[in-house]
């Protein structure tokens, strides 16, 4: 298959959705023909920023190469939520742009700026706790439809961390009603974040 | 609370990546520290991002680009693996018995072994940059920098701890300036870790105390 057929069926007018929806096919397709349509975008105004910064053709094309290899290969970090497709290619660009330029100025080879801009940072701890906290929320109100003596065998062995056998006695029930409501319940639960998940 | 911050206009360089890479660490450390500024770095990257891909922004001829698209993208898509991400380990240093988490942001720079010189410890972060010189200075408890200036510049950005001034009170997360304009006697009751960035050897102003200027250049 030509790239070149592929390119040409990219649409006229092009908007920040559409961008956003080629990048995250890229993420998570793999898509050639949506990251084909990437560069046909992005090319253009990759080279005009480096031949202004590098004033040097053959360096705005390393540019170019470098910025859209990392786009193929980190587009699992873009975070749609976090921005717009433009904004997060321009800090992949950015960022060689500031190791290239360290390569001219400082003959230094390191690439310092994966360290001052962390890329991924969508993805990075707060961002887990956010969604964690997120999730606890709303396994809080699946929890809360619980039938009343499911969610009490769930609470006291996730959240009170007792025995199976400790609340088996605490409730004054069998340990094989404990065990069974316990599997109704989580059984329930995981149909209900499954649905919200998958 | 934090009260001194960088400047827009350095937030601006940074965003664009126009710093030296000794000062843009120095930002990247009081941003994990400032949710502020962060915000305001993500505001301003959408700025920065929007302008630099405006149509209009870099126009030149593009039939004279010499280039291959099409078997560059094939080249590039037919590796399908993708570049995991590698979460750096927080890194803990010791100074003067008391543990200090470092920012991230200097997880991967290695740093020299510390020298001590009475209440002062310094570690050098291997970072070539020019004439900056990025280091952590540790302040043990009661301990001071007698009065000086600078010769260039000295951003102090405090990792943790306070310290005090003629000019105030320092506190975590704080990000300090200072020129030749200014002097002052830095000192701390309780003990501070600062990471700083200095384009030139302090300069001790003071009657005796200007025998300590060799003790300038341990600091830059």
């Amino acid at each position: 298959m030509s790239t070149t057929k592929q390119s040409q069926t990219m649409p006229a007018e092009v908007d920040g959705k559409m961008l956003s929806s080629w990048l995250i096919s890229v993420a998570q397709e793999r898509d050639r023909r949506a990251f084909a349509n990437l560069f046909k975008w992005f090319s253009p105004k990759i080279i005009g920023f480096g031949r202004k910064q590098f004033n040097n053709p053959v360096m705005a094309n390393e540019l170019l190469q470098e910025t859209m290899t990392n786009v193929w290969r980190k587009a699992h970090l873009y975070n749609v939520e976090k921005g717009a497709a433009t904004t997060w290619i321009y800090t992949v660009m950015r960022n060689i742009s500031f190791d290239m330029l360290r390569k001219i100025q400082s003959n230094q080879e390191d690439t310092i700026s994966e360290e001052i801009w962390p890329i991924a940072e969508a993805q990075n701890s707060d961002d887990h706790m956010f969604a964690d906290h997120l999730m606890d929320k709303q396994l809080a109100q699946y929890l809360n439809k619980l039938p009343e003596n499911q969610k009490q065998v769930v609470h006291g062995v996730y959240f009170q961390e007792l025995s199976q056998e400790q609340l088996s006695k605490q409730l004054n029930i069998p340990l094989g009603t404990v065990k069974s409501r316990l599997r109704l319940a989580l059984t329930k639960l995981k149909q209900h974040i499954g649905a919200d998940y998958d | 609370m934090i009260k001194h911050h960088p400047k827009l206009e350095l937030l601006e360089s940074y965003v664009a990546g126009e710093l030296p890479a000794s000062v843009s660490v120095m930002i990247a450390a009081h941003l994990e520290m400032c949710p502020k500024c962060k915000q305001q770095i993500t505001e301003l990257t959408v700025k920065v991002a929007d302008n630099c891909f405006d149509k209009d922004a870099f126009a030149f001829d593009e039939s004279e680009i010499q280039f291959d698209f099409d078997a560059f993208i094939d080249d590039v898509t037919e590796d399908t693996s993708i570049d995991e991400l590698v979460e750096p380990e927080p890194q803990e240093v010791k100074v003067a018995d008391t543990p200090y988490c470092l920012p991230q942001v200097l997880c991967n720079l290695e740093r020299s072994s510390w020298m001590n010189l009475g209440k002062l410890s310094r570690s050098r972060i291997e970072l070539e940059d020019g004439d900056l010189r990025m280091s952590l200075l540790h302040i043990d408890a009661e301990g001071s920098v007698p009065n000086h200036t600078h010769n260039g510049f000295e951003i102090t950005l405090l990792v943790d701890g306070s310290f005090e001034d003629e000019m105030g009170t320092y506190s975590r997360g704080d990000f300090i300036w200072l020129d030749g304009k200014n002097t002052h006697t830095p000192f701390t009751k309780e003990g501070c870790l600062c990471l700083t960035v200095s384009s030139d050897s302090l300069h001790f102003t003071q009657g005796l105390s200007k025998l300590l200027n060799p003790i300038g250049k341990f600091i830059y």
